[in-house]
């Protein structure tokens, strides 16, 4: 019995200690501290074309910092997947925010990339205390209410390195009106990202004079799209704008309009940053000419600062940058960032979660290479920027880019 | 007019596909009562096993050299057999032992091969959609405002035939009828001589085959493939075999085509987002009153 109880005790001791708070532990050891930088993001499947080259990003910005990291500390990547049979899963995403929180030497976390899995993440951070930075959620709701907030409304928690879709989808709209599109037809995948967006396309293509010849959902694991498509063909639209991402569909509806009787070259397609990654063009292969999306972030390239970020990436990495590594990297950045402020005010001892969290909440005039920016009272960037690309001989190709901060 | 002729083909193809899936799910049915789950997964396979054929032929500089038609025979014949010898497998390590258990023990073994088998897909290929090798040329025929491809053709086509063909196998040959004596009565059949093992095996053999041959068609129509495609597929498939009256192997081809018309319809007319859920409309009001289903066979009561 009383072998019984001691065994309890420790299984209680052990448990109590994963939720204590870091400044409870001194380590005894000489050895550097390390201070994690979670990382959640979709990595496998057909998401992993958006989650690998942002957690790239992350990696090099961890790297980076290891070169002049504060004395008797070191920082790590944590990185998990969130996707579950290839696609972004946020039962899985909230899992993965859970087992983060329980360790300490967690700082904060980059991610997520999708806003259904965020829309389950960000109760599960404002109740641990545990700071997200989101290099692409533009799910708007996401930081303007307080709906995913749940322990403590008024505690932000969750930030965002990029802009929201209801300017997305508004400079998806201007996009569409500058191609000469007069008659569009909207295709979403009913999630919280690709309905959202969708919804605030329509809105303001309808606004601008357009005329939005119907507005359809698809569902999840759908093979066939043949019967929409025939629909959407018989109404003769100048594009077809999708709300959604690549992994929910995007690809394969570009893909099977051609056999519906819809001309890729002639029929353009509009999109969000869900199909800005390399697998769209995979899954559409011939139909992905003649595409059109926007990205809620800048294009690095552009950038005078990026340079040396792409030039390092390429080595490492021996890839060219995805549409949001340089987004990944900075939320990166601003989280180290904040830890090393933490490490500064505490006189070089180690940092408390709630310290650096509140760090991040006041990061303001933080010089990156996707601009200068803070975050405002939700959480949002205060200099989100829009950028405008299409899809030519098989490659992503930019077109151009705007700071929609001043709307 | 014209919109509703193009809609109908386009369910008439979809249901090709659900048909030659649902064959294979309404024989083994017959056979030993089991709802393979796994099936839906063989058929994925069978695409995959597609791809990798034709992949193999052309990486080896082979196919620029071979007619076409040939490599697709290949493929096809290939598929066939390695799905078959899947499908046989799975009832020797999977089912035989199973076969006098209780009924639920069996049906969880199915669900569990289904996983395994979808898992050695993502294992194999990964979790991203994979694309058929465009080796075979659409051509597309205008009838006024109608547009008929010659994939659509091979699709309703091949399901029409090895149906016919699977027919004619069940009713006129020594096999076909050792097959339908196991499904009557497996003890009497045993007593009459006929290898009851075997006959099982063979019934796996060929629904396996046609579902490969399901992949095959299916790879070249959609023109991509994903590990997970079966489950769903599967699952029309499976409704499409209790709505025409499982172990009816026409009754299966009639499920397939009546489903895949009804989720075309209502994809083209409804919304899309009401197509699955029509299909299943449709099968609690066939089982509320027809419970044998379309096609149903009226089994003599076991005494």
């Amino acid at each position: 019995m009383s072998r019984r109880s001691l065994a309890r005790f420790v299984a209680l001791a052990a448990i109590l200690s994963m939720f204590g708070t870091s400044a409870a532990f001194t380590p005894a050891q000489a050895a550097d501290q390390v201070i994690k930088i979670g990382v959640d993001l979709p990595v496998s499947g057909a998401d992993a074309s958006d989650g690998i080259p942002t957690q790239n990003g992350v990696t090099l910005a961890v790297e980076e910092a290891n070169t002049h990291a504060p004395k008797g500390f070191k920082f790590e990547v944590d990185a998990l997947d969130d996707a579950v049979g290839g696609v972004h899963n946020p039962q899985q995403g909230a899992t993965n925010i859970r087992s983060l929180a329980a360790d300490p030497a967690v700082m904060g976390v980059v991610g997520p990339f999708n806003s259904n899995v965020a829309a389950a993440e960000i109760p599960v951070s404002n109740e641990s205390g545990l700071p997200l930075i989101s290099p692409s959620n533009t799910n708007p709701t996401l930081t303007k209410t307080a709906k995913y907030r749940t322990a403590h409304p008024d505690v932000i928690t969750y930030f965002r390195v990029c802009a929201t879709d209801d300017v997305q989808g508004k400079a998806g709209a201007e996009f569409a009106k500058t191609l000469g599109l007069k008659k569009v037809y909207v295709i979403d995948d009913n999630e919280t990202y690709g309905l959202g967006l969708a919804n605030v396309f329509e809105k303001d293509f309808k606004e601008m004079g357009g005329s939005v010849l119907g507005h359809d959902h698809i569902t999840a694991n759908q093979q066939d799209f043949k019967a929409l498509l025939t629909k959407v063909a018989s109404t003769h639209p100048d594009a077809v704008y999708y709300g959604g991402t690549t992994s929910t569909g995007g690809g394969l509806v570009r893909q099977q309009m051609a056999s519906a009787g819809m001309d890729p070259t002639k029929v353009k397609y509009v999109g969000g940053d869900g199909i800005s990654d390399e697998e769209f063009i995979k899954v559409a292969s011939d139909a992905a000419n003649n595409s059109y999306y926007t990205v809620a972030a800048p294009n690095a390239a552009k950038s005078a600062s990026a340079q040396s970020f792409i030039k390092a990436y390429k080595a490492k990495f021996h890839s060219d940058i995805g549409a949001y590594s340089a987004n990944g990297y900075v939320a990166a950045q601003v989280i180290i960032a904040a830890a090393e402020k933490t490490i500064k005010q505490n006189g070089g001892k180690a940092p408390a979660r709630a310290q650096v969290l509140k760090n991040i909440q006041n990061t303001s005039g933080f010089k990156s290479i996707i601009g200068t920016f803070g975050f405002d009272k939700n959480g949002d960037t205060t200099s989100p920027v829009i950028a405008l690309w299409t899809i030519k001989d098989g490659k992503q190709d930019f077109v151009h880019q705007i700071n929609v901060s001043a709307k | 007019m014209e919109l509703f002729i193009q809609q109908v083909i386009n369910g008439l193809s979809l249901g090709g596909i659900y048909a030659l899936i649902a064959l294979g799910y309404t024989m083994v049915y017959g056979i030993i009562e089991l709802i393979n789950f796994a099936h839906g997964d063989v058929y994925t396979l069978g695409s995959f096993f597609s791809i990798a054929i034709i992949g193999l032929l052309d990486a080896s500089g082979r196919l620029h050299g071979v007619p076409l038609l040939l490599v697709l025979a290949v493929a096809l014949a290939g598929s066939m057999i390695l799905c078959g010898i899947v499908g046989v497998l799975l009832e020797r390590l999977a089912y035989r032992r199973l076969r006098n258990a209780p009924r639920l023990a069996p049906l969880i073994t199915a669900i569990g091969a289904s996983f395994i088998l979808e898992n050695i897909m993502q294992l194999w290929r990964g979790p991203s959609p994979i694309p058929f090798p465009s080796v075979v040329p659409n051509v597309t025929w205008h009838f006024g405002g109608v547009n008929l491809s010659s994939n659509e053709v091979l699709v309703v086509v091949m399901a029409l035939f090895l149906m016919a063909v699977l027919q004619i196998f069940i009713y006129n040959t020594r096999l076909g009828k050792a097959m339908r004596a196991t499904a009557q009565d497996r003890d009497a059949a045993q007593l009459m001589g006929i290898n009851i093992n075997m006959t099982i095996a063979l019934t796996f053999f060929i629904g396996s085959a046609l579902a490969g041959v399901g992949g095959f068609v299916s790879g070249i129509y959609y023109g991509s493939t994903w590990f997970y495609n079966g489950f769903e597929a599967g699952l029309k498939a499976f409704t499409a075999a209790v709505l025409g009256g499982i172990g009816n192997v026409a009754g299966a081809m009639l499920g397939g085509f009546v489903i895949g018309m009804v989720e075309s319809l209502t994809a083209g007319f409804i919304s899309d987002q009401w197509a699955t859920v029509a299909v299943f409309l449709l099968l609690v009001l066939v089982l509320i009153f027809r419970p044998s289903g379309l096609l149903g066979e009226v089994l003599p009561d076991k005494v």
